[in-house]
């Protein structure tokens, strides 16, 4: 029972992104001091997947080069920006200037135009007037379908990476990487289809970031996410801050707002 | 970039078991159901392989879709989107219609087997861009699933000799099964070739034209820098 307590803590360190020798040290530790303490370990510790959620979050890797923060120049600049469908009018004069540096959060009711305003920004979708500037580097994380279901992590990194100019090895080392400071160690032979809706949306924020965009956008991108995980994307949001990047992400939550720079509050149609 | 596309397009396709099934079991069961008649056997075949390549070109198309816009927001040039998704489906055609040319071989005494397999060939490479010209006019699976049911069946139906066949994409399989088959001249064989040419052609192109109207992102300039305050 003792043993199985151990693997198991090991195994959920490894799932929630503790390399494999270091889910080994911490499993021994753990085993170490129960004995010391002369008590099962589920006594001292408590549940293994509890204990492993804790402990893996403080073993996670540091996010890539983490930089004194500065506050760089305009990554996005929106001017009276407006979108109609035919009659509807979705956008009406949006304005904002995001800086290398800041992070910008969209927020709105269901229906506000919120990824409408991302798609634009991204260039999937054409303002029906106003001004869009924005420099060319960009990590893009829409909502929806922005993986495919029949392809594995690492063949995502690869595909993702090759748009970037990467090599296959760093594309898939660097994939690795990120995916661990959001708690996710990608299974080999696992495809997108197989993964829980959290995780398949790490995968989606890990090919947003993959190139160290200089502007990284976000649309809901904490969907299905545990406790845990919600907490590292906002950790990784304010590091890619830090290290110079503008972020702009689409949210409802209101509860994370007092940190970053720009709120901008869109309103739809039938409330202007 | 373009061998990435193409090699991620296959493991994606390769993974889809059943789909894959049936695409190897249509033209295997037009093929059985005109197996007495040498010419009729091989024309159904060979549209089989056709119908089964679109579909499965229409519905690698629409499923990436938008995986594709994604990518191309982030700097992928659309061609290579489309190139490299049609790199791999004409590989597994190839391989399907060289699977079904063995059959032919073992299983007939064709005329001119060597034509057998410039038709099933020809008939893959018209297959996979029209399947992807249908996914980008109709990117649902459903309607464009349809539209190829209409034009394969009247492919079927149509009186080779009418002006509609020849307005249908695979006119060419027919002609090019008269010359494998039947004690023809080669003129079977030629207006077979002109037709294939000219309709390849205008699938590639509209499928090319199709890709970069749907795929290509806005073109936002940089922002300006800010004056600098003295």
């Amino acid at each position: 029972m003792t043993d199985q307590w151990h693997e198991s803590f090991a195994r959920l360190l490894v799932e929630r992104g503790v390399a494999p020798g270091e889910a080994r040290r911490l499993a021994a530790d753990s085993r170490d001091e129960a004995r010391a303490a002369g008590l099962p370990p589920a006594e001292l510790f408590g549940p293994a997947a509890a204990y492993a959620a804790g402990i893996a979050r403080a073993a996670r890797p540091a996010p890539l080069a983490a930089l004194p923060r500065a506050r760089g120049p305009v990554v996005l600049r929106l001017t009276g920006v407006t979108k109609r469908y035919r009659r509807r009018e979705v956008l009406r004069g949006v304005d904002l200037t995001l800086r290398a540096g800041e992070v910008a959060a969209v927020v709105g009711a269901n229906g506000s135009g919120k990824s409408t305003l991302l798609d634009i920004c991204a260039g999937a979708s054409k303002a029906t007037s106003g001004l869009v500037e924005r420099t060319a580097r960009i990590g893009y994380a829409p909502q929806q379908h922005g993986t495919a279901p029949y392809l594995t992590a690492d063949e995502h990194f690869r595909l993702f990476g090759g748009a970037h100019g990467m090599g296959a090895k760093r594309a898939v080392a660097t994939g690795t990487h990120l995916a661990a400071g959001l708690g996710w160690r990608p299974r080999a032979g696992t495809v997108a289809a197989q993964l829980s809706g959290g995780t398949r949306q790490k995968l989606n924020v890990v090919l947003g970031e993959l190139h160290r965009p200089d502007l990284i956008l976000l649309d809901e991108p904490y969907q299905g996410f545990d406790q845990d995980s919600y907490l590292d994307l906002w950790s990784q949001v304010y590091a890619w801050r830090d290290a110079g990047a503008g972020v702009l992400v689409v949210t409802h939550l209101l509860h994370d707002l007092d940190r970053v720079d720009h709120v901008l509050e869109l309103k739809g149609a039938e409330d202007r | 970039m373009l061998w990435t596309i193409a090699g991620t397009s296959l493991r994606e396709t390769g993974r889809r078991r059943a789909a894959l099934l049936l695409v190897v079991a249509l033209p295997l069961a037009f093929y059985a159901a005109r197996s007495d008649m040498q010419g009729q056997a091989i024309r159904f075949l060979a549209i089989g392989v056709g119908w089964a390549v679109a579909t499965l070109a229409l519905f690698s198309h629409v499923g990436a879709r938008h995986l594709d816009r994604r990518l191309a927001v982030v700097g992928t040039s659309p061609t290579a989107l489309l190139i490299g998704r049609q790199l791999a489906l004409i590989g597994m055609g190839l391989a399907l219609a060289a699977g079904y040319f063995g059959l032919v071989a073992l299983t007939q005494d064709v005329n001119r087997l060597w034509a057998v397999g410039l038709l099933l060939g020809t008939t893959v490479l018209i297959a996979a861009p029209l399947g992807a010209v249908v996914s980008l006019v109709l990117p649902r699976e459903l309607e464009g699933a349809l539209a190829l049911l209409a034009v394969m069946a009247t492919q079927m139906i149509a009186d080779p000799e009418g002006a509609l066949a020849k307005t249908l994409p695979l006119w060419s399989t027919r002609e090019l099964t008269g010359y494998a088959v039947d004690p023809v001249g080669s003129e079977y064989l030629w207006d077979g070739l002109a037709h294939f040419a000219v309709v390849a052609l205008v699938c590639a192109g509209a499928a090319w034209i199709a890709a970069v109207v749907r795929l290509r992102p806005q073109a936002l300039p940089e922002p300006e820098p800010e004056p600098v305050v003295l």
